[in-house]
């Protein structure tokens, strides 16, 4: 028995493994909070408004498990030094860490947002090109704005195998999509965040918690949402824009393409009574064209986009309805509060 | 040549050395060869030519001019004359294959061929030439190729022995023409010359040998030709100056050793003997006891005429000839009529004296021209008794003094015009910043001089077509200027003293009457549409340019020239364009800030101002428009005296615009659809906005935009003191006649606006504000306020409504606020891309209409009815919106 409970966990554990290999490779990722703090620190110092810091992940991978034990950050481009080259920097970056002995194993990245506006191409590219590289690696999203209203916001998120697979062929037509039966919802999965703490900083949190006043938490309680909002309608209406764009331009693709298809298919049948006629006359049949040379098929538009967008919309919506509905409880909150008093 | 010279010069030329009081013998004929030379030539070459000679000769004279253009190395002429050549060869195919090729035409062919070649190797050469020239010479290089495969074998020995050939020729020439008669003589000769030319040898035997073939050409031409020699030597030496400037210039062109000698002396000596005939027979036109009589005369006249337009003539010395005969026939009393008839003709000449149309009349020529109308005009006051018409035919002309009235042909209309076109160019072409303009300005009052006399005669004499068009004249000269008279008397300011009054009333009545008069007689008679609506606009022009802005609206609105303006010539579209501002400006004044702006914003919109107002050439057009287009649109300019202050335009636009672009503004500040009423106006505040460092505003541009800025802001002083200060007075305001009545009204404008942005901008901020508060911050009266409000209120721009006992306006916060307004907007777009959706999916499933049924029915009309409470604006949108729907819906049902 003792040897079957023994055995067990261990099965089960390669099962999980091989799924894991199949499915994804990471279930969980645990983040030290040193790299959380370096995060926070970085886009504070850094990060500006809507711009953007971005910075590398160092860890190792545990089973199913990623764990992030330190990171540094990507010096901010400017337009003075052109010739910056990046991939050194990173591994000297490296190098030099391993040499104070830290996970020197490049895991991923991560990146600050603006009102959760990150679904973009180019994190698709880079992200594709990390996963592509390192299996394991993820993307860190942390969004410094919820973060400033009490609430940290920090999100894991890697390409999912099927996204994964249309990229490596390179190929964003409808059809292939459809092939691939891909939503935006389906683009990139979520992995669950664990911040793992040394058990003396648990011990100096629950110290300070406890010497906090009630006053410090206030931040979490603000009631004004018009500002927040409004930003985020802003640029939800900005990518509704950019859809109904696409969309139009893809309305013209078909109905081109419905168009030349009838064209084709009425030459086709011109074709077929001609010769019927010349069989007739005992002529030999004309010779036959290539139709696909006559009718060069429009070129579809690329739904890549439309897909991302559509991705971001969602996002958006996510972040919308989130803060309405913490802001509704909130609402209430406050009008008990004053009914009570 | 020679028998002219023959005839000719052997008597004038011994005249004219000796003196001037030998009589001549015949005195008609002797006149008739001096004037009508190149006629009296050409006729007695034509009459003997044989068939032969006639086509030889063309073929000569083409091959002369391919060699020239040889010479100049112009292709693209020597393609031209070498096509014409082959042509010409053709033609006289049947002589040549009586006669044999021509071996001057072999020797051309075989020059071209190898000049050809030769110029085909040059690469340098070739690559300097322009690109019409190297496209010619490949082409002709192609086709002599061609050509002279025909001919190979002739070409092949000419060039083997290109001397001899050509010294055959010659001789045989020379042979043909000795034997030949007289004139026969003189075609060889021509021919010969020529031949000597071609061989090109050193200068001096050339000259040599030309002399002497002419010479030995035969007996008869011997004679003729020392006649020929002396006579330029006797010109060249005792005539006047210009007689001896000629004849070094034919000196020099003997040396030239050019083919063109033979055509130039001719040309020349033609010349010569024309001056000479001008300045000695100009005291004695007629020879001394021929009876002067109206047919000599007129016989006179017609041979002057003749010569008119011919390329050899002299226009100068023609209007003397003209102006000599006039006065012979004043002095020989020969009646008016004739003279009237050769005034008509001094003018034609003085307008011909500029060759070309672009050209304009000198100084002296104009003043000539001036003083020559007047003078016929004056005979024509004089004389009752004279017709004039353009109809009336030459032969039916009576212009001896008899008991019928006299009847010359002419059209003294027709002149005046032509004046006062010249004036035009006269004044288009001077700087207009200089003295000289301002003294060619002064003739003007000569010229409405002429036209009203002009006017006055035809009043009673012409057709009414004529005085249709004389009319159109006056009102041309009268619109544009503004009667400070009429407009004093309107302001009831009495002239200061009582003869400056007296002056006033005898300067006649106001030019608001007489452009009424004259304007009214055109729509009642006119027949051409030109007139009419030339006169239409410059009426409506007048009346705008004197504050009468209904008068000038209804005049425009009447004419319906808005419609098909565009259909019009040029010139009446700019005066189009003239009056449409004048119009915009006008109202202005008057304070219709919103007509104002509708009249300019064509104009404005366009930023061509300049040019479609016939002020001036873009410069950005100028790689567009080749020369002969920019010549046409300079003609178009409108002189500077009748300018439009582009200045004063802008800014009357931008101020207009202004006005009621800022309260639009404000009132849909939140609007996502909100269009632009002064595209340009925006143009300037982007300008401005994007300017690092705002420094005090300078030019009127950046005074418009900093009182928008003050007026965006509710503030109505700041924006008084930028529309209305000393630099804006000085550049723009002081340019209107009543120059204070338009400042007032400007600053009623501004506060009434101000107020207005005032609301729209800040009735959030308010629950309710009293109007006396306001009508202290704008200084205007409560009852204005009052009724400002009450507009708004009505016109659903503002939510509010008034108190009446505590005088308040109170706000009922309806606004959405911009977050509400931000969720309005999602929702019109996600309703626009689920609309897209839809249409995707309809293609798909091939499937139409299904989705606007849904539609009409479903959230879309609750959308709506949540608009509809909305601003009246938003409510147009929508109803707009619906249409589209409608008609999509439409579209797809069928």
């Amino acid at each position: 028995m003792a040897s079957r409970k023994e055995t067990a966990p261990t099965t089960s554990a390669v099962v999980a493994s091989t799924t894991g290999t199949l499915d994804s490779p990471v279930k969980q990722i645990q983040i030290e909070g040193l790299v959380v703090l370096k995060i926070i620190k970085h886009y504070q110092e850094e990060g500006q408004g809507s711009e953007v810091v971005q910075g590398v992940l160092l860890g190792l991978v545990v089973e199913d498990r990623l764990e992030i034990t330190n990171c540094f950050p990507f010096p901010q481009h400017t337009e003075d030094d052109a010739d910056f080259d990046e991939v050194q920097y990173q591994m000297e970056m490296m190098r030099s860490l391993r040499h104070v002995n830290i996970d020197h194993l490049h895991v991923g990245w991560y990146q600050s947002t603006f009102y959760g506006s990150f679904v973009s191409r180019a994190l698709l590219d880079s992200q594709f090109s990390y996963q592509h590289a390192i299996e394991e690696s993820v993307v860190l999203i942390y969004d410094p704005i919820k973060t400033a209203q009490g609430s940290l916001s920090l999100k894991a998120y890697r390409l999912t195998p099927k996204l994964m697979e249309i990229c490596k062929e390179k190929d964003f037509t409808h059809e292939c999509l459809k092939k691939a039966n891909i939503g935006f919802e389906h683009m990139f999965e979520e992995v669950p965040i664990i911040i793992k703490n040394s058990h003396l900083i648990n011990v100096l949190l629950w110290e300070l918690e406890d010497k906090s006043t009630v006053a410090d938490k206030h931040e979490l309680l603000n009631l004004s949402s018009s500002n927040h909002l409004e930003k985020s309608l802003q640029l939800l209406m900005d990518r509704v824009d950019d859809m109904s764009q696409d969309i139009v331009k893809y309305n013209t693709y078909s109905r081109n393409l419905s168009k030349q298809q009838q064209q084709k298919h009425q030459y086709v049948q011109r074709r077929q009574q001609e010769n019927t006629q010349r069989q007739s006359r005992g002529e030999p049949p004309l010779p036959e064209e290539d139709i696909s040379k006559m009718f060069k098929p429009p070129q579809p538009p690329p739904r890549m986009d439309t897909l991302l967008i559509a991705g971001q919309v969602n996002n958006y919506c996510q972040n919308v309805k989130e803060f309405t509905s913490q802001n509704l409880g909130k609402l209430f909150m406050a009008e008990a509060l004053q009914g009570h008093n | 040549m020679s028998r002219f010279f023959a005839t000719g010069s052997d008597s004038e030329s011994e005249e004219s050395s000796s003196a001037d009081e030998i009589t001549p013998k015949a005195p008609g004929t002797n006149f008739k060869q001096s004037l009508l030379l190149s006629d009296d030539e050409e006729d007695t070459k034509r009459v003997v030519r044989s068939a032969k000679d006639k086509r030889f000769e063309e073929l000569t004279n083409l091959i002369k001019t391919i060699r020239n253009a040889m010479k100049i190395r112009d292709m693209a002429k020597c393609l031209e004359e070498f096509e014409q050549l082959c042509r010409a060869f053709l033609k006289s195919k049947n002589i040549v294959d009586k006669e044999g090729v021509p071996s001057f035409y072999i020797r051309l062919l075989a020059d071209l061929e190898d000049y050809l070649n030769q110029l085909w190797e040059d690469k340098e050469g070739k690559k300097k030439m322009n690109k019409n020239n190297a496209k010619a010479l490949s082409t002709l290089r192609q086709k002599i190729r061609k050509y002279n495969r025909d001919y190979e074998t002739e070409v092949a020995a000419y060039k083997e022995n290109p001397q001899e050939s050509a010294d055959e020729e010659e001789e045989k020439e020379q042979g043909d023409s000795g034997s030949s008669s007289d004139s026969d003589g003189e075609e060889g000769d021509e021919v010969s010359a020529t031949s000597f030319l071609k061989k090109k040898p050193e200068p001096a035997p050339e000259a040599n040998k030309f002399l002497k073939s002419d010479e030995s050409s035969s007996s008869d031409d011997d004679e003729d030709g020392e006649d020929w020699g002396s006579d330029t030597v006797d010109s060249g030496s005792e005539s006047s100056d210009d007689g001896e400037g000629k004849g070094a210039s034919l000196a020099l062109v003997f040396l030239k050793k050019d083919n063109h000698i033979i055509w130039i002396v001719k040309n020349v000596s033609i010349f010569m003997l024309f001056i000479c005939s001008i300045h000695q027979e100009k005291p004695k036109m007629f020879a001394k006891g021929t009876e002067i009589n109206t047919v000599v005369v007129l016989k006179k006249l017609n041979e002057i005429l003749q010569a008119r337009g011919k390329k050899g003539t002299d226009r100068a010395a023609q209007i003397e000839l003209l102006h000599a005969l006039a006065n012979i026939s004043a002095e020989n009393n020969l009646g008016i009529g004739i003279l009237v008839k050769i005034k008509f003709n001094i003018i034609a000449s003085l307008y011909d004296y500029n060759p070309n149309l672009a050209a304009f009349m000198k100084a002296d020529m104009w003043k000539k021209c001036l003083e020559c109308i007047d003078e016929l005009l004056d005979i024509l006051f004089e004389n009752n008794n004279i017709f004039i018409g353009e109809n009336i035919a030459e032969d039916s002309e009576s212009l001896s003094i008899s008991d019928q009235p006299f009847r010359v042909r002419g059209c003294v209309l027709t002149l005046v015009e032509r004046m006062d076109e010249e004036f035009t160019k006269i004044m288009q072409n001077t700087d207009p910043h200089s003295q000289e303009y301002v003294d060619n300005l002064k003739d003007e009052g000569h010229v409405c001089g002429i036209i009203d006399r002009l006017l006055d005669y035809l009043e009673n004499k012409g057709s009414t077509e004529e005085i249709c068009r004389i009319y159109l004249r006056r009102i041309m000269h009268t619109y544009y200027k503004f009667d400070y008279k009429a407009h004093r008397r309107s302001l009831g300011l009495q002239g200061e003293s009582k003869s400056e009054q007296d002056q006033e009333e005898s300067e006649g009545e106001d030019s608001a009457v007489i452009m009424d008069r004259l304007c009214k007689f055109i729509y009642a008679k006119d027949r051409t549409d030109r007139i009419r609506t030339c006169a239409i606009l410059c009426h409506i022009y007048h009346h705008a340019l004197h504050s009468r802005w209904y008068q000038a609206r209804d005049l425009m609105l009447m004419s319906h020239l808005q419609d098909n303006i565009q259909h019009a010539d040029p010139p009446v579209q700019i005066l189009y364009n003239r009056t449409m501002v004048q119009l915009g400006i006008c109202a202005f004044r008057q304070g219709m800030i919103k007509d104002a702006h509708n009249a300019l914003l064509d104009i404005q919109s366009s930023g061509r101002a300049k040019e479609l107002l016939g002020q001036g050439l873009l410069m950005r057009n100028m790689q567009e428009r080749n020369a002969e287009q920019e010549k046409i649109e300079k003609r178009r300019q409108v002189p500077f005296h009748m300018h439009i202050n582009l200045e004063l335009l802008e800014c009357v636009y931008l101020v207009s615009a202004m006005l009621l672009e800022i309260p639009y503004m404000a009132a849909h500040e939140f609007d996502a659809r909100r269009r632009m009423i002064s595209k340009q106006f925006h143009h300037q505040l982007r300008v401005g906005e994007r300017q690092p460092l705002l420094g005090p505003p300078e030019s009127m541009r950046e005074h418009v935009v900093a009182a928008s800025k003050a007026m965006k802001m509710g503030d109505w002083r700041t924006c008084h003191s930028f529309i209305i200060n000393e630099k804006m007075n000085s550049k723009v305001w002081d340019l209107f006649p009543e120059t204070q009545r338009v400042r007032e009204m400007l600053v009623r404008k501004i506060q009434e606006e101000s107020l207005r942005t005032y609301l729209f901008t800040y009735s959030s901020v308010y629950d309710s504000i009293s109007m006396a508060t306001l009508s202290e911050m704008f200084e205007l009266e409560i009852p204005m306020v009052h009724s400002i409000i009450s507009k708004m209120i009505i016109n659903e721009e503002l939510m509010a409504s008034l108190d009446q006992p505590t005088q308040t306006v109170v706000m009922h916060r309806t606004e959405p606020t911009s977050l509400q307004n931000m969720a309005l907007q999602l929702a019109e777009k996600l309703g626009s891309l689920v609309e897209n959706n839809e249409r995707v999916f309809d293609l798909k499933q091939g499937v139409y209409g299904g989705y606007f049924n849904r539609d009409q029915k479903g959230g879309y009309q609750q959308k709506g009815g949540y608009q509809r409470d909305q601003k009246g604006g938003y409510q147009n949108k929508q109803g707009y919106n619906r249409g589209g729907y409608n008609r999509n819906h439409n579209q797809s049902n069928y």
